[in-house]
């Protein structure tokens, strides 16, 4: 991001949809993953999190009080890293995972969110961006917080916890 | 003016189907998947101008998982059915996807000749060295020395090179990325439908259940720190001595791609054949 990049209001509210929405669509795809591997914890905790994401991309949309929001690819060069900040990485998952592993991704999740609407703050072109920016990144800050109660909960399993005496097969 | 899009303009979720992909959680197909639908998102590609074709292994199940036209052929034959859509279709974006085993060793003919011909279709193989569907042989690009259960010792075999027999054959687009890129593969798979003629994508896509030791490969891989050629000699020397890891468009020609000759448009008659061919 350049020093001299400036963002309004409307552009903020685009990237904070392509946010959320590919946030939803990303942990929906992770749920069904578990569903056909018969974790229904983590199946139910990652459709949990997707429907919260969509509600979220409703939100902005709606905030968007009817001006028309231009299209913000994820494949797009204004993310801090190579995709939008809440997608969480799909090469980490284990059908034998755990709420403690997907917290732990969910929340590295909401870090990087918090860390880009923080810069967006810094870059907005006017105190009503700037104003969004700071709400978002408060938002995203009170999910870390959230994600780091929950991990209190469930603790980091113990070594072993992927091992299984009776592997599936992939279904034919 | 360029069209302005609006957030209503195609997602990667509307190339996706209904089924849920069966892949075991943590391979990098998923995330070869996601590439796809985001690239055909990214070109705005209607999905009933898209055929997504395949042959047999774990990564041909993606025409199942996408709502564009596709075909889950026979093994190591997807290229020879992309291209005959593609020359009795040329209107269509024809996407040929599998795996390493189907593609280089039982469809190995296939790929040279599918090169040679230079049609402009874009082949994706997400290359994991190992036959996973059938519960974790070594392939054509396995490691020599991968000791495992059904090759202990390993195989001793000099692995096949896709990107140099790619390049040797006459691809047009030769490019390698890795699974855990999501963004980068989309971008590239982008670049290879837009680039005309035969387009070549190996993706490494880790096998975690038959080649755990492949989770590794996120350390491994690195962008090549050079612009893509479009001479095939130094694109030669950059892929027979890199390190296998690197990633990026590595060649990218401008022969001009096969087009099909569909005759005089005079039409011939059956029987005048039969007799001419008779005993």
């Amino acid at each position: 991001m350049s020093k001299t990049e400036t963002i309004t209001l409307i552009d903020l509210l685009a990237r904070a949809y392509t946010i959320e929405r590919e946030a939803e669509y990303r942990y929906a795809d992770l749920a069904d993953q578990m569903e056909v591997h018969n974790n229904l914890e983590l199946a139910g905790l990652f459709r949990k999190m997707s429907v919260i994401e969509g509600k979220h991309a409703t939100q902005i949309k709606d905030r968007a009080e009817g001006q028309v929001l231009p299209h913000i690819s994820p494949l797009a060069s204004h993310w801090p890293g190579a995709e939008p900040p809440e997608n969480i990485a799909t090469e980490d998952m284990h059908y034998m995972m755990t709420p403690h592993h997907a917290l732990k991704l969910a929340l590295a999740g909401e870090q990087q969110a918090a860390i880009f609407y923080e810069e967006m703050s810094r870059i907005a072109a006017d105190a009503p961006t700037r104003a969004f920016a700071e709400e978002m990144a408060i938002e995203e800050h009170e999910h870390v917080k959230m994600a780091e109660d929950l991990l209190a909960q469930y603790p980091e399993p113990e070594a072993g916890w992927d091992e299984d005496p009776d592997p599936p097969m992939l279904q034919e | 003016m360029a069209e302005i899009k609006t957030i209503e303009a195609p997602s990667p979720r509307d190339y996706k189907s209904e089924v849920k992909p069966v892949w075991c959680p943590g391979c990098g197909d998923f995330s070869v998947l996601g590439s796809i639908t985001t690239a055909l998102a990214e070109l705005s590609l209607a999905p009933e101008n898209v055929a997504v074709i395949s042959g047999i292994g774990c990564s041909s199940r993606i025409p199942a998982y996408t709502n564009t036209y596709g075909f889950h052929g026979v093994h190591g034959r997807a290229l020879a059915l992309g291209t005959g859509l593609k020359v009795a279709r040329p209107d269509l974006t024809v996407l040929v996807t599998g795996g390493d085993g189907d593609g280089f060793s039982i469809g190995g003919n296939h790929f040279l000749h599918a090169c040679r011909r230079n049609i402009n279709l874009t082949y994706i193989v997400m290359d994991n060295r190992v036959y996973g569907m059938t519960k974790g042989q070594p392939s054509p690009t396995t490691e020599p020395d991968w000791d495992s259960a059904l090759a202990p010792g390993g195989t001793g075999l000099r692995p096949f090179h896709p990107l140099v027999i790619a390049l040797a054959s006459g691809a047009n687009f030769v490019a390698r990325s890795f699974s855990g890129d999501l963004a980068g593969s989309a971008r590239m798979i982008v670049a290879a439908i837009e680039h005309p003629g035969f387009s070549f994508v190996e993706i490494l896509s880790p096998c975690v259940t038959f080649r755990p030791d492949e989770r590794e490969w996120k350390k491994m891989v690195h962008t090549a720190s050079v612009e893509p050629t479009d001479d095939p000699s130094r694109a030669a020397r950059r892929i027979m001595t890199d390190d296998g890891f690197n990633t990026g468009i590595l060649y990218r020609g401008d022969r001009r791609p096969y087009e099909a000759v569909h005759g005089t448009g005079e039409s011939v008659d059956p029987t005048a054949l039969e007799a001419e061919f008779s005993l």
